[in-house]
């Protein structure tokens, strides 16, 4: 493509380097025969970004079997890492909603969510403790790279992390000194709350950031098969953390669904009880979705883990 | 070939792959006349979008290829593995039809 009509390089940013170089060309001249020098029609927008988007996965490993069983495997690793993020967001919600059951529910019916919540907590320490060790396991790949390409190649994709962790930083840091500010005695304003909601967002964007510029870079790095198996053990026992957490935060609900109903109600005035409130059933969607994440991710680890370090079934 | 052996993408008459396996069947051709080509035979229009996702898959499972550019357009021409592929689906096509043609009767001119 010509600089004189640059608009089909951009829509193909939708593709990754390696399907651009391979068949953007070729492509871009398909796209000047068909629809002339004209804006492309939405139909074409929207299959450009949905087969865009599959090649992206493709490349990446996530999907299909076009990249050699490494990428496949690390992909699949960062597919349970993603789960993890969303385990976060929806485990810390989780945890303030559910602070005070304690107090709701009668003393005889306590050991069974109170076993759940140990389990959760403890699941908890554990996806965090394994998630360290990946990050140990990758240090030394990572300190190769960065001898040998130099910081600043990393630098483009960590500066977005940089900047929206600074910022969850400091909404954190202002939020938390605005409530310490108000005092517990009277309700809380509505600018307070509205600047909760908004400190909360730019966290859970700083997470995705966060987790979108850790695996632009562990694909940046080169690592050994050796890493990339044991990265695929942690992802598997990381999806089993995710699973305990889930059975648990199931079970603490099921039981306080039958012993403690009125919990549900006594947080939302006015509300009649329900043993299924609306804030619960999207947290639990959430840690749905993430296991089911982290269980694809975790089956192509399980199928793959024997073929790392074989070469690539193709060469684009 | 057994069903589950098959790749993805030939099991039905207007997946994007068979179709372009059917269109280059006759010879090499690049992406727009391949999108012709199918538009005229089959009357299937297809997005950029699925047509060059599945001449990157065609090319991955070694069942087209692609040849030297001529004037930026990039030809693809089908291997023998390609067409081999095709004829077990044409062939899985025509049992289907046969089937369905004795049924409804319509080679006796019940319903023509």
């Amino acid at each position: 493509m010509t600089d004189s009509n640059p608009r089909p390089r951009h829509d193909l940013k939708w593709y990754p380097r390696s399907w651009r170089d391979r068949y953007g060309s070729d492509f871009e001249q398909f796209l000047k025969d068909r629809y002339g020098k004209g804006q492309l029609p939405l139909s074409a927008r929207l299959s450009m970004v949905r087969s865009g988007t599959v090649e992206r996965l493709r490349t990446g490993g996530i999907v299909g079997s076009s990249v050699d069983p490494d990428t496949r495997v690390r992909g699949a690793s960062l597919l349970v890492l993603c789960a993890w993020g969303v385990f976060i967001v929806a485990g810390s919600a989780f945890a303030k909603y559910t602070e005070h059951w304690p107090l709701a529910t009668p003393h005889e019916d306590h050991w069974l969510p109170a076993a759940a919540m140990v389990a959760i907590q403890a699941a908890a320490a554990a996806g965090m403790v394994i998630v360290i060790m990946a990050g140990l396991t990758c240090l030394p790949s990572f300190v190769e790279h960065v001898r040998s390409e130099g910081w600043r190649s990393l630098w483009p994709l960590a500066r977005p992390m940089t900047l929206s962790v600074i910022a969850a930083g400091v909404a954190s840091v202002g939020i938390v000194a605005w409530n310490n500010h108000v005092g517990p005695s009277t309700t809380t304003p509505l600018g307070l709350r509205m600047a909760g909601v908004l400190a909360g967002l730019v966290v859970v964007g700083a997470l995705a950031v966060g987790c979108g510029t850790l695996i632009a870079i562990v694909y940046r790095v080169r690592l050994s098969p050796r890493v990339t198996q044991f990265l695929g053990i942690l992802a598997v026992a990381m999806t089993g953390a995710l699973m305990v957490i889930f059975a648990g935060a199931l079970t603490w609900w099921i039981s306080t669904a039958l012993h403690a109903p009125w919990f549900f109600g006594s947080l939302v005035p006015r509300s009649p009880t329900s043993p299924a409130p609306l804030a619960l059933i999207v947290l639990g969607l959430m840690m749905l979705s993430g296991l089911v994440l982290a269980g694809i991710g975790a089956v192509r680890i399980a199928i793959l883990r024997s073929h790392v370090g074989e070469a690539s079934p193709m060469a684009f | 070939m057994p069903r589950s052996e098959r790749p993805k993408g030939l099991r039905r008459v207007n997946d994007p792959p068979l179709l372009i396996l059917t269109s280059l069947a006759d010879g090499p051709k690049h992406g727009y006349a391949l999108a012709q080509d199918i538009g005229e035979f089959a009357g299937v229009q297809l997005s950029p979008g699925a047509l060059y996702g599945a001449i990157a898959r065609l090319e991955e499972r070694g069942l087209i290829e692609a040849l030297p550019e001529v004037e930026r357009r990039r030809p693809y021409r089908v291997t023998a593995a390609g067409s081999a592929e095709l004829a077990e689906a044409i062939r899985e096509i025509h049992r289907v039809v046969d089937v369905g043609t004795h049924r409804l009767g319509l080679l006796q001119g019940r319903l023509a």
